[in-house]
């Protein structure tokens, strides 16, 4: 979560009612006139368009309640999954439908700013930084690659008792390990074998894009307790080849039988992937 | 008390520390397994004690499954999910 390393507004300063201005994100102002489809955070002013010193570029911005976004209020805000997520999801709502008719840089989750002039202020200094961003997203979109492990049976089959022939005659105890050590083998053959098909599936995507990452899978937590995600990856890909990527990316699921493998593509989404600036957002 | 602190009842405190205790020793009885395995792997045990070391194990396992019975846990409720260094226990196979 950014929120702490940004500028917040000190609430009270200026009685209840002082506003912030929440930043959204930044496109070009040749994009055709666009009016806000999204109400944006609720209890905020109306979103609307905010012109950027130096021309060319615009930023999508709403005016919020100071109070509901200062450092305390977002961290408890933010640590509530229900409240975190809405707020993505209006976040996201508002740079998908600004990104409708032209590439647009998402800001992170919460990019908030004591007032507009401090906004303008801060984000002409990033100019540079959103004119390469657009440049390089202009015409392409991020896809997204995910890779999971989703067992048909359920995982911990019943051990095959005393059928392996090599423990025929020993112990029960012997017989114990000699299942013990198949376990394991097959877990580390079958986990081996999963990861070669995740970084085969990222090969082959990535020979469609201009740029990729692969990123942490999430935890079980996230996708499901008997769904571990092996590969998580996003790729930014002209959109004259998206279509190929989607097909190369689909002919691969279902071809490795006997491991349970998922195979997902999705998109296209804003690049949330390819727009950040070396170090952070540095507002 | 808001959203996410913890409340010290001790029903709860008992019971989150049992479950803490079993993750423990099921911690321990996975790294044994795994020695066991490697002792094997390596063939330098004799047979008996392959069928003593294997029993043994063999009864921690049935222990484990009762403990967690009678504590009403299931093997996979009992894990610690250390950030990014991934789970403490082994998850299912896959």
């Amino acid at each position: 979560m950014t929120a702490t390393d940004l500028s917040l507004p000190h609430a009270g300063t200026a009685g209840g009612d002082a506003t912030a201005t929440c930043v959204f994100a930044v496109r070009r102002d040749d994009a055709p006139e666009w009016l806000p489809e999204s109400p944006g955070h609720a209890g905020g002013g109306p979103v609307g368009l905010l012109a950027l010193p130096g021309g060319g570029l615009q930023a999508v911005v709403q005016p919020v309640a100071a109070a509901d976004f200062t450092e305390e209020a977002l961290r408890r805000r933010l640590s509530d999954p229900v409240e975190l997520e809405r707020c993505a999801r209006t976040h996201h709502a508002v740079i998908t439908a600004a990104a409708a008719d032209g590439p647009v840089v998402p800001l992170p989750l919460a990019t908030l700013f004591t007032g507009v002039d401090r906004a303008v202020a801060a984000l002409a200094d990033q100019r540079a930084h959103f004119l390469a961003a657009l440049d390089r997203v202009t015409g392409r979109a991020e896809w997204a690659v995910k890779v999971h492990v989703e067992p048909s049976e359920p995982a911990r089959a019943a051990p095959d008792e005393g059928t392996d022939p090599a423990t025929v005659g020993t112990g029960a105890g012997a017989a114990y390990l000699a299942r013990v050590r198949g376990r394991e083998r097959d877990r580390r053959a079958r986990q081996e074998a999963v990861l070669r098909v995740a970084g085969h599936v990222h090969e082959v995507a990535a020979a469609f894009a201009v740029a990729a990452v692969r990123r942490t899978p999430h935890s079980t937590e996230i996708t499901g307790k008997d769904r571990p995600q092996v590969l998580n990856a996003a790729y930014l890909v002209d959109d004259a080849r998206a279509a190929e990527l989607v097909a190369a990316v689909r002919a691969l699921d279902g071809t490795h039988t006997g491991l349970d493998v998922h195979i997902e593509v999705s998109g296209p989404w804003v690049p949330y992937s390819f727009t950040r600036s070396g170090e952070g957002t540095g507002l | 008390m808001t959203g996410s602190r913890v409340d010290l009842d001790a029903d709860n405190a008992a019971r989150d520390l049992v479950s803490l205790v079993l993750t423990l020793i099921e911690l321990i009885r996975q790294l044994l397994e795994r020695q066991a395995v490697r002792r094997l792997d390596q063939a330098d045990l004799t047979p008996e004690q392959e069928e003593r070391l294997g029993t043994a194990l063999m009864h921690l396992d049935q222990a484990m499954t009762d403990l967690c019975a009678h504590h009403d846990l299931r093997r996979e409720d009992l894990n610690l999910h250390l950030g990014p260094l991934g789970p403490l226990l082994a998850e299912n196979p896959w």
